[in-house]
């Protein structure tokens, strides 16, 4: 009797769990639905390694009466806040705007903290290889230099350039140790080895002799013996690179291009270097992701839908460096299109990035030390 | 059955309650703490996984062990950057040692003039964030070698510095050992002014020359001083991490702190910590020979009473000149890095230092994104981020002075009164460990413990409770110091009397206790709320983004590259901790010296 109560109810819960998710699933597509459900909903709060996100917040807030709070982290800094968060079971971040998908996905996607979603406008106008995960934007990264010491052209050619006397103790880089996207970007250079070692032959004239496993490998090794300076922040390098009146000023390496943006603001003396073989650099995503538990999930969908339209991506718009996948978008004047710098600079396998990021790590601080 | 209760009641005296009670919540909040460390360094996490093939987040693993101890790039991972911070340890304590015990002596045992003033100015270096000047030494020397506008040095006298000296370990060494020689000057200045004049003149008469007097007699009654400082100075030097991050950098110079710092922020908590754990050790092997080498000497110093004062060494024509070199480098210190910052504060565009560039922009003007650097912000006054940020340091240093002020009061009785007794050693030996620990390991390992709910506390996450507690337990130190050498100075006589009338624990603790020692124990707060408001490397894990400290919104600037902001903001806690610290002694009689145990 007692059993089949216990039965009885179950069974009456187990429908009412699956009705309600059923439900829910149909209504998720409702976006009216979803509309009328953000405004009910608290204050979004939103992570973010870009500070722009902020700018956008405001818009979308003062449109919608929707408020947003927007924290800045560094891009390890959050998914390891983000993960410890969800691990202790204290989720308050409603979505991310994340870098290092390598990691992310690792951490925050795999472990089901945070889930991919698309909103209508990114799944009508996105092309589908941009939407899982949904990316905002793209950022690239190039070499440059200071324009009054080179007033008449670049100074290198090829990145083996950079392991040579005549660049010793003169290549600014972003630490590695603490920049995902840089050991993202150069597992790539383990896996294209073989263009690695062609370029190489093509500015030498020579093979390459190596002591490392491969070309990518050696070229850390080499860079590294070579004295780069390396630095904690993207900003100081464009600033050292590009200052005025430098007699022999520093070169960058692997630094955001949008830096740019300032060059009026600083005087920054400062341009990209478009001719180096076999690549201008990377390029790399900056995703959305929605929080499992975020207490405002609609608001949160809400402005990820903002962030996909012309309008939401204005803050980004305004300088070069930054490409959202949506193609209405007009590209920033002097800069190119996302569609060239794809064929201009090298992306990675996130598989085998995940895979070889530790290799790559490994040797470059096995040589960052002196 | 009676009797055994009310015997269990007799025991119960207020010093053996208390011991039991600090006992445990020592060893939850300090050994614990060890423990979780030690144990992370055998667990796989979540980026590790990365540099561990065929792992999965969470295994057990040695491989952090043997990576950093015998694999074959050990050197490079571990070995070298624990001769770097050796190396820094030793020149920079040494250093310390020298100046500090040379000031000393001149103030204590010269007629020098100025005296007041010299001593009041040489703690100043020690009162300000020990990377102001770090920060200092690259806008003054910083040559082509990370571009961007000249040095100061450079732009005056046209000559280039080396990397050698403008980078690395020795600029660490040097401003390090300009930091910490206050400890140096308190130390042995206080030991030097307890010395038994009699003691002198005896050997005097007995017709020892100067040196042999000097050497023979003061030399080791100050040793234990010496020692003191040395320990001190040391295990700073094996924890510090905003100075060579800043200045070994650029040159790729690593130590175990910077590397700790990485590979924390890096997401490798495994190799982290063993570097933390390796910065332990080295710690509590200097407490030990300290304790092995003068531990017989000190209690010996402690029974000499105090006689008539030494006469002074007449310094006769080079009294001024000294004293004039003296101040002149001491304000050096102190103005040169301050005056830096505060011209960078002033300049609308940095490094561009003319009057058509000045400003007060920083300071009080709106937000803009076309004026100066456009950042959009508000000047740091009218500026709600940062002037909260600034409340919030203000409101933590504040509870946490009183919190760990209370402690050491308790703790120091408890330890004081239970002398003999293995208790007594444990909670003086315990309270004193986390001086030892890096305080950046020591925010991650409560960052780790706290995050989930522990009993008896909820998840303290991105609380202020937790901030107040890494603190407390960091700084407690200071406050058990000075209140172990207050008690030791009340005899037990005074509270006896009180019992013998019929005073409660209380009211001997409220009327007899904290009174008589009132200005001891006012010392022992102000180190810990000094600490706090330059506090850095301890939060910054802890902080949530939502409720930001001085300091660490300060950092978020620096990686901006908005210096005026950063600079103006580190200003603002310099005046503010000086006048605290002077309005403190002025009302108060405190004594940082006296919080160091001096």
């Amino acid at each position: 009797m007692i059993i089949k109560k216990i039965i009885r109810t179950w069974v009456t819960a187990a429908i009412a769990v699956g009705l309600i998710s059923v439900s829910s699933s149909v209504l998720a597509e409702d976006w009216a639905q979803i509309e009328a459900s953000a405004k009910k909903e608290g204050a979004l709060l939103v992570y973010s390694t870009t500070s722009r996100t902020a700018k956008a917040a405001k818009v979308f807030s003062a449109k919608h009466g929707i408020a947003v709070e927007v924290i800045r982290l560094k891009e390890q800094d959050l998914i390891q806040r983000a993960y410890q968060e969800a691990a202790s079971g204290v989720q308050k971040v409603d979505m991310i705007v994340a870098e290092d998908w390598v990691a992310a996905r690792e951490l925050l996607a795999n472990t089901g903290y945070f889930v991919n979603y698309v909103p209508p406008t990114a799944r009508e106008l996105f092309p589908k290889r941009h939407q899982n995960p949904l990316v905002l934007g793209y950022i690239n990264r190039v070499f440059g230099y200071n324009t009054d010491k080179h007033s008449s052209g670049t100074p290198f050619k090829s990145v083996w350039d950079l392991t040579t006397d005549e660049f010793k103790g003169r290549v600014m880089i972003r630490d590695v140790a603490i920049t995902g996207e840089h050991q993202n970007a150069l597992t790539e250079w383990v896996r294209r080895s073989g263009e690695l070692a062609d370029a190489y032959q093509r500015r030498f004239g020579e093979p390459l002799v190596m002591t490392e496993p491969n070309a990518g490998l050696e070229f850390i090794k080499r860079f590294l013996q070579n004295d780069p300076i390396i630095m904690t922040s993207d900003t100081k390098i464009s600033k050292a690179v590009g200052a005025a009146g430098q007699e022999n000023p520093p070169y960058g390496m692997f630094y955001v291009y949008s830096k740019h943006r300032d060059k009026a603001l600083k005087d920054l003396r400062i341009t990209d270097n478009r001719q180096v073989d076999p690549t201008l650099g990377y390029y790399y995503p900056i995703v959305l992701q929605l929080a499992t538990k975020a207490p405002n999930p609609n608001a949160a969908k809400m402005f990820m839908e903002y962030l996909g339209t012309i309008e939401g991506f204005a803050p980004w718009a305004d300088s070069p460096g930054v490409y959202t996948p949506n193609p209405n978008q007009v590209p920033f004047k002097g800069d190119k299109p996302f569609s060239w710098w794809e064929k201009k600079m090298w992306y990675y396998d996130l598989d085998f990035a995940a895979a070889n990021r530790g290799i790559v790590l490994d040797t470059w601080l096995k040589y960052a030390q002196r | 059955m009676r009797t055994i209760y009310n015997r269990f009641r007799i025991g119960l005296t207020p010093q053996r309650v208390l011991s039991v009670v600090f006992l445990i919540a020592l060893g939850y909040l300090v050994i614990f703490p060890l423990f979780l460390m030690a144990k992370e360094t055998f667990i796989v996490h979540p980026l590790e996984r990365f540099q561990i093939p065929g792992s999965t987040i969470g295994d057990l693993t040695l491989s952090h062990w043997i990576r950093s101890f015998v694999s074959e790039n050990s050197f490079t991972f571990f070995y070298r950057p624990l001769l770097n911070t050796l190396q820094i340890a030793f020149g920079l304590s040494i250093l310390a040692l020298l100046i500090g015990g040379t000031l000393a002596w001149l103030v204590v045992r010269t007629d020098i003039p100025m005296k007041n003033v010299i001593t009041n100015a040489a703690i100043i270096p020690y009162i300000m964030p020990s990377w102001t000047l770090a920060l200092a030494w690259i806008a003054l020397f910083k040559n082509e070698r990370i571009g961007g506008d000249q040095g100061i040095f450079t732009a005056l006298t046209g000559i280039s510095t080396p990397d050698w000296f403008a980078y690395g370990l020795f600029p660490i060494t040097i401003t390090l050992a300009l930091h910490y020689f206050p400890f140096g000057f308190m130390l042995i200045g206080g030991a030097l002014r307890n010395i038994d004049a009699q003691l002198e003149e005896s050997a005097e008469l007995l017709g020892a020359s100067r040196v042999a007097t000097l050497r023979r007699i003061v030399i080791p009654l100050v040793l234990p001083a010496i020692f003191s400082t040395f320990l001190l100075t040391f295990s700073r030097g094996l924890g510090t991490f905003g100075t060579p991050a800043f200045l070994g950098g650029p040159v790729r110079e690593f130590v175990l702190s910077t590397s700790l710092y990485a590979n924390l922020i890096g997401g490798r908590p495994g190799i982290g910590y063993l570097a933390a754990l390796a910065m332990i050790v080295l710690g509590v092997l200097v407490l030990y020979m300290d304790h092995k080498i003068i531990g017989t000497r000190r209690s010996y110093v402690t029974i000499s009473g105090k006689g008539a004062r030494a006469g002074l060494v007449a310094l006769g024509r080079w009294r001024w000149p000294i004293a004039s070199i003296l101040m002149g480098s001491i304000l050096a210190v102190i103005v040169v890095p301050l005056g830096a910052l505060a011209i960078d504060t002033f300049m609308l565009r940095p490094g561009l230092y003319s009057w058509e560039n000045f400003t007060w922009h920083y300071w009080v003007g709106e937000a803009s994104l076309s004026v100066g650097l456009g950042t959009g912000e508000p000047g740091i006054l009218r500026n709600p981020e940062l002037m909260s940020a600034l409340g919030n340091t203000m409101k933590l240093a504040v509870v946490v002075a009183l919190i760990t002020g209370i402690l050491g009061v308790l703790v120091g009785y408890a330890i004081v009164r239970m002398r003999g007794s293995w208790v007594s050693q444990a909670l003086d030996q315990l309270s004193f460990l986390p001086y030892l620990m890096p305080s950046i390991a020591l925010g991650a390992i409560f960052l780790a413990m706290f995050a989930v709910p522990r009993w008896p506390f909820p998840s303290l996450h991105g609380t202020f409770t937790l901030l107040v507690i890494a603190c407390v337990v960091s700084y407690l130190p200071y406050a058990v110091k000075a209140g172990v050498s207050a008690i030791r100075q009340i005899g037990p006589e005074l509270e006896e009397a009180a019992i013998m009338t019929g005073a409660s624990w209380w009211t001997r603790m409220y009327r007899v206790i904290i009174p008589i020692q009132k200005s001891t124990y006012f010392s022992g707060l102000l180190l810990p709320f000094i600490s706090v408001t330059r506090e850095l490397s301890l939060l910054i894990l802890l902080v949530t983004p939502t409720a930001q400290l001085a300091t660490t919104i300060t950092l978020r600037y620096t990686d901006r590259g908005w210096y005026p902001y950063t600079n103006g903001m580190v200003l603002l806690l310099v005046v503010i901790v000086v006048t605290c610290t002077i309005m403190s002694r002025r009302l108060m009689g405190t004594n940082i010296a006296k919080g160091l145990g001096g």
